[in-house]
Order: C-alpha cells, then sequence, then structure tokens
C-alpha cells in the first residue's frame, strides 16, 4: 500500500506521517516530495524543523519552478523584522495567498515539516480547523504532514490523526536500515483498510519494500471462511448418486397439494384462519381474586 | 382445511394487516398517536425506533422521546456513523422531521449517504398479486416444498428482536431513493458556515456549542414541537443526529489535552441539550469520540448526562481482530447507561456481553458466548462416557477408553 500511496493521494486527502525519536519519518516524507516532484506537481513546503538546505538535500531540485520551500526555520515566530514565513501564518488565509502567489494550473500538494512545531505554538483546535479548511478548499490538492508522535500528549496526536485519510506509523525495523511502516487508509466509503510493510530507502529517497504482512480488507459482505467438508471420510455414503436424486425428486410426499389449492390457501392465509372473539364475563379473570369470591 | 367463504375472506383479509390478530385491546389511550412511535410496555412512555432493531430491545422497546442517546465512537468513527444514519434514515420512514448537526462533513452529505429502507419486508396481503419476498426468485411455491405454509412470512431474525414490528430494515449497501429523502423535511447546521463572532459574555460554553443550541431551539419552536405549544390535531417528533461533539473541529480541545481548558463545555452543553429534549417532542443521538478523550472522569460526567449510553469499539486495527473468539462479529457493544424515566429502578440488560456485527441488512447485536470447549487436552474425569459419546462419531480414534464400538 505504501507504493500506492506514493503514487498519489486522491484529492483533498491528508497523509500524516507519525514518526518517533527512534526513526526519522523525515526521509521518507522527502521520497513523497520526490514522487511528487516527479508527477510534474506543483510542491509548496512548508519548513519549521530543520534549516533549507537541509530539506533540499537529495531532492530534485532541477525543477526549481515547481519547488517552493517556505522556510519557516530562522524566524518561526516573527522576532526579526521580516521574517520569510512564521508559525502564525498558518491560517487558511495566508496559506491560499502563499500557493497563489506561484500560479500554475495544476492545484498543489502542500508538504508540512512538522506539524508537531505547529502544535507547539497553535491551538491544537485551530490546527485541525486550518487543516480541515485545506481539505476542503479548493486551493491544495493533498495535504502531507509529519507528525512526531512522541512530542505530545496522546489526545492531541490522536485527534490530529482522527482527520487523516491516510496515516503512516513508522517505526525501526529489525535489520540496519529497515523500517517498519504501519499504514491505515481511510477510504471515501468508510472502508478502513490496514497494512503493515518493511521498507527501506535508497540514496535517491526511493522506496523498496522488502515484504508485506498485509491483513484483509474489511468488507461490508460476509467473509466466504473455508468449511471442512464433514462428509469426507465417513465410513457410510451421505451423498446421492444422479439416479437417486431423480427418484427423490419424484417422490411424492404426502400432504403436498397441487399449485392451485396451495395459493389458494396462501392467499386466503389470514382470512380462513380468523378467530372473531368477544370477551365476556369469563375473561374479567382477577388474578388476586381467581374465584371471584372475596368481598372486598 | 375448509375452503375459505370468498365473499368474507376477501373483505376481512383487505382490512387486517398480516402480522396482528382480530384480538382488538379496548383502549381510551391518552397519549397523542404520532405515526413511527408506540408507548413502552414497561412504563408507558413514548418510544421512538432507533432504526437498528436489536438496539431498540436493549434500551427497553425503543429510545423515550425526550431523552438523549450517547453514542462514543469506535476509532474510525464507522460504526457509530451507521447506526447515527440508521436513526435518520427510520425518521425519513416514519416521516419524522431531521435536525442533523455536523462540523466534519456537511449534512448533506450525510443525508445522502441513508441506507435505503426494505419496504416490502412485511409480506403484505394482496388478494390480487402473489406477495414476493425481496430475495426469493420468482416462483416461490416451488421454493419451499414442505413448510410451502410458511412461504409469506417474513425471514425474522432471532437475534435480540422484540416480536412486533416496530422499526425497519435497512439495506446499506444502497442509499435511500431521492423520492422518498426529499419527502422529510430535514433541517442542518454545519458548523464552518455558522462562523460565530468570538462571544463577549464569558460563558462555560463555546460559541460553537451556544450557536448549535440556538439554532436548536430556533427549530423546535418555530416548527411546533415543543410541549409548551398548544396541543395541534397533527404533532411530530424532531430526530436530532449531532455528530461527533467534542471533536477538535467544535473548537474544544476536550480530546486534544489531559487537562482540557474549556472542561465544562461539553457538559453544559448536555445539559442545556438534555433541558430541551425534555420540554419538547424530540430525541437525541449524540455521537462522542471517547477514545480520544483521555480523562476518564470528565467522560463518566458525559455518561451521566445523557440517558442512554452505549460504546462502540470495532476490532479493526487492535489486536483482537485476529482473536477466534471474535471472528464472526465486527466489534463489541458495551453499555453504559440506561435511563431510568419516571422510575426508582432501570431495566437492566440482563446480558453484558454483547457483540455486534453489520450485514448487509441487519445491524445485529448478539450475546457473545464462548463456545463449548470440546478439545480432547480438557480433563473430563467425571464425565468420561459423555465426552467418548460426542467425538466417537467424529474422529473417533482418540476417544476414550470406556467406549468401544
Amino acid at each position: 500500500m505504501l507504493t500506492e500511496l506514493l503514487q498519489g493521494i486522491e484529492a483533498g486527502g491528508f497523509l500524516v506521517i507519525q514518526d518517533s525519536c527512534s526513526y526519522s519519518g523525515r526521509h521518507l516524507l522527502k521520497s513523497f516530495i520526490n514522487a511528487a516532484l516527479n508527477r510534474a506537481e506543483v510542491v509548496h513546503v512548508l519548513g519549521f524543523d530543520v534549516s533549507e538546505e537541509e530539506l533540499k538535500d537529495g531532492l530534485r531540485t532541477s525543477d526549481t519552478q515547481r519547488l517552493h520551500i517556505h522556510s519557516a526555520y530562522t524566524d518561526p515566530l516573527g522576532w526579526t523584522e521580516r521574517p520569510a514565513f512564521t508559525v502564525h501564518q498558518f491560517r487558511l488565509e495566508d496559506l491560499t495567498d502563499l500557493v497563489k502567489q506561484t500560479p500554475h494550473p495544476k492545484p498543489a500538494t502542500l508538504i508540512i515539516d512538522s506539524l508537531s512545531w505547529i502544535l507547539r505554538h497553535v491551538t491544537p483546535p485551530a490546527v485541525c480547523k486550518t487543516l480541515h479548511q485545506l481539505r476542503k478548499g479548493g486551493a491544495v490538492r493533498a495535504v502531507i504532514g509529519l507528525l512526531h508522535a512522541d512530542m505530545h500528549q496522546r489526545g492531541t496526536v490522536g485527534s490530529v490523526c482522527h482527520l487523516a485519510t491516510s496515516l503512516i506509523a513508522v517505526a525501526p525495523g529489525a535489520k540496519g536500515d529497515e523500517a517498519v511502516a504501519k499504514i491505515t487508509k481511510r477510504s471515501k466509503f468508510r472502508k478502513v483498510m490496514q497494512d503493515e510493510e518493511i521498507f527501506s530507502l535508497n540514496g535517491d529517497f526511493t522506496v523498496t519494500i522488502h515484504s508485506k504482512r498485509s491483513n484483509p480488507e474489511q468488507n461490508w459482505n460476509d467473509a466466504e471462511e473455508e468449511q471442512v467438508d464433514p462428509t469426507a471420510e465417513l465410513t457410510f455414503n451421505l451423498r446421492l448418486s444422479d439416479s437417486e436424486l431423480e427418484a427423490k425428486k419424484k417422490l411424492m410426499l404426502p400432504f403436498v397439494f397441487s399449485k392451485e389449492k396451495k395459493k389458494a390457501l396462501l392467499h386466503s392465509g389470514p382470512g380462513s384462519g380468523r378467530i372473531l372473539y368477544e370477551p365476556d364475563a369469563n375473561d374479567d379473570y382477577d388474578q388476586e381474586d381467581p374465584d371471584d369470591d372475596l368481598d372486598v | 382445511m375448509a375452503a375459505p367463504l370468498s365473499s368474507v375472506s376477501k373483505t376481512s383479509a383487505e382490512r387486517l394487516p398480516f402480522n396482528t390478530t382480530s384480538f382488538q385491546k379496548k383502549t381510551r389511550s391518552k397519549l397523542i398517536s404520532i405515526p413511527g412511535t408506540r408507548p413502552s410496555v414497561q412504563n408507558g412512555q413514548l418510544l421512538v425506533s432507533t432504526g437498528v432493531t436489536s438496539l431498540d430491545y436493549l434500551l427497553g422497546g425503543g429510545l423515550a422521546v425526550g431523552t438523549v442517546l450517547l453514542i462514543e465512537e469506535d476509532r474510525y468513527d464507522s460504526y457509530s456513523r451507521m447506526i447515527l444514519k440508521y436513526f435518520l434514515a427510520e425518521g425519513v420512514v416514519c416521516q419524522h422531521e431531521l435536525f442533523v448537526a455536523a462540523a466534519q462533513d456537511n449534512p448533506d452529505d450525510i443525508i445522502q449517504e441513508l441506507p435505503a429502507p426494505i419496504l416490502d419486508d412485511v409480506a403484505i396481503h394482496k388478494p390480487v398479486e402473489q406477495p414476493r419476498l425481496p430475495c426469493e426468485p420468482p416462483d416461490n411455491l416451488d421454493a419451499m416444498n414442505i413448510a410451502w405454509r410458511y412461504q409469506n412470512l417474513p425471514k425474522v431474525q432471532s437475534a435480540l428482536a422484540s416480536s412486533s414490528r416496530f422499526g425497519h430494515y435497512y439495506d446499506v449497501s444502497k442509499t435511500m431513493e431521492p423520492e422518498i429523502r426529499q419527502a422529510a423535511k430535514f433541517h442542518r447546521f454545519y458548523l464552518p458556515e455558522h462562523l460565530a463572532q468570538p462571544s463577549t459574555t464569558h460563558s462555560p460554553m463555546l460559541e460553537s456549542y451556544s450557536a448549535l443550541l440556538k439554532s436548536l431551539q430556533e427549530v423546535i419552536h418555530k416548527e411546533g414541537f415543543d410541549l409548551a405549544a398548544p396541543m395541534s390535531k397533527s404533532r411530530n417528533i424532531l430526530r436530532v443526529g449531532l455528530h461527533s461533539l467534542g471533536s477538535t473541529l467544535w473548537g474544544d480541545d476536550l480530546s486534544c489535552h489531559d487537562n482540557p481548558k474549556h472542561r465544562h463545555a461539553l457538559t453544559t452543553f448536555l445539559y442545556g441539550l438534555r433541558a430541551l429534549m425534555r420540554s419538547s417532542l424530540s430525541v437525541a443521538v449524540v455521537t462522542v469520540p471517547s477514545h480520544l478523550i483521555q480523562d476518564r472522569a470528565l467522560m463518566g460526567s458525559i455518561t451521566r448526562l445523557c440517558d442512554n449510553a452505549i460504546a462502540l469499539e470495532s476490532f479493526k486495527g487492535s489486536e483482537r481482530e485476529t482473536n477466534p473468539l471474535y471472528k464472526d462479529y465486527h466489534g463489541l457493544l458495551h453499555v453504559h447507561q440506561v435511563p431510568h424515566l419516571n422510575c426508582l429502578a432501570s431495566q437492566l440488560p440482563d446480558h453484558k456481553d454483547l457483540a455486534f456485527k453489520l450485514k448487509r441488512k441487519q445491524f445485529s447485536i448478539e450475546r457473545l458466548h464462548l463456545p463449548p470447549d470440546l478439545s480432547e487436552t480438557v480433563s473430563r474425569v467425571s464425565r468420561g462416557e459423555l465426552a467418548g459419546a460426542t467425538s466417537a462419531c467424529g474422529s473417533g480414534t482418540s476417544g476414550t477408553k470406556h467406549l468401544d464400538f
């Protein structure tokens, strides 16, 4: 499922990469940026955690017209006179203006590195509201955010991930450069698909999947189960040969009526068995006085 | 097997619906009769169906008018949303009015997704044409050879359903037809459209919740659901569905922080909601993402403020998914609170271990029971013969030494 996500997120999607201090999700984020650039999409990156040079390292910087990095690393809180981008600009109006500054026919993908930084300075309800508005509005096509799960309370992480349409939780794998990704994807019709894959990143930030451990998809219909055939190893014969089947079908059961009589009986079903009842004096049955002789 | 008199039977068959007998109870009921409601057999309250017949059974026959049902959402909000949709679809089928409020999805989208009712599930006798069951092949009479007299009875499920037909069944693979949907009157509240100005008064409730409460109060008053309004001939019920209260999109930080700043916002709102419900002919269903709320004491007070409370726990994504005990079900259902309306003690459900399963035509809630342990390793010294008898028919060879065929 990781390769499908890399190939493209559906419009209006919000992907959260959840990492921890034991394994950084920034490289996976960069592979998403590369994949988006390869698809000739416009990418806007909000950089809070690391500097611009470090972000650009390893990315395909040949198409600078399509990759726009708004670095808030040097001055995130706007202490100097002219900050490049501040954390307080993380609002719908400012972000829409930012994206519209560089006009391009295709809607852009917004990458946020990282959401944790924003959550430290802006209240979680406001952040969630902005993310929700970004998804519903038309300015950006998809939003990908990096979230450091160990930096926040469980409720905050849960609330942000609750809004996400796809969630990738990365953790270090058994071997050296491998990592385990637990992917949860919510599709449009409320189906939830989960997958667990082991992957590793190459030098140019492409992803190699090593193995998959996939769970079956959740279906609305009941899943077919393999039934053990109970007639397999018996000492007596439970099956019918063809001639026996025919004979069975031809057998006239007792109390079998012709089709017309069945229809007649069925149609007048409720009518024929009707009981017309008027409650009479004997029905005034008093539980406490069954013989009706108490003088109360 | 006397042949019926055709003249008598035809007229009387048309008059009577199929599933009632001719025993007519003499009632001079003082209760107002509103379509889609019935009085409770336990305490005489007016009940309304939730849309899920098994849930009706658990709640003591249905939802009492004037109460609030709290549904604690499962992790991915799939099943709680489904129950909310069942509730609203039942309102459409019973011709009640609907009020839907949401912060995340547009209420119009929720209404578009309502499941289609299975309307011909009850076999209504038409003297001219042959009655059809929805999933049977056209030639009915050949389908059942021996039990053909039961041909036209509806296929009643035995899992926790009461005998009289109060609720309806819905097919979740289809959405409700636009004609049925548009026949219902529906009021909506979509939070992003009600961008409130910052309130000057310092109230414990958030602006989003006050706006919602005000809007609901206006609807109740304007449309005449108030009990204080003069009793006109036709009254109707208002079904209120509030999706995901307490989540961050309502502006509440209840689900974000362990020590939320707006501690009393949701509880104040629920208090006001319950007061509104009690004074009008309406029923409310509220879903809350309780898995995000870390403060258990606060969750407890939220539960106490609602009359009915159930919690859904879906197996998706948890380690219970692979547990063979749970393989037939989609999740567990916990009943946290049942109402005691006008009585001292409430009717608790006798089975506490409940599991639910969403099938295409039914949301069934069943008692979870352990299958009998027939493994050979269980030591049954005193019941050796019994064990031998059951396993001899099956695999036989490793049976007990007491029996030898």
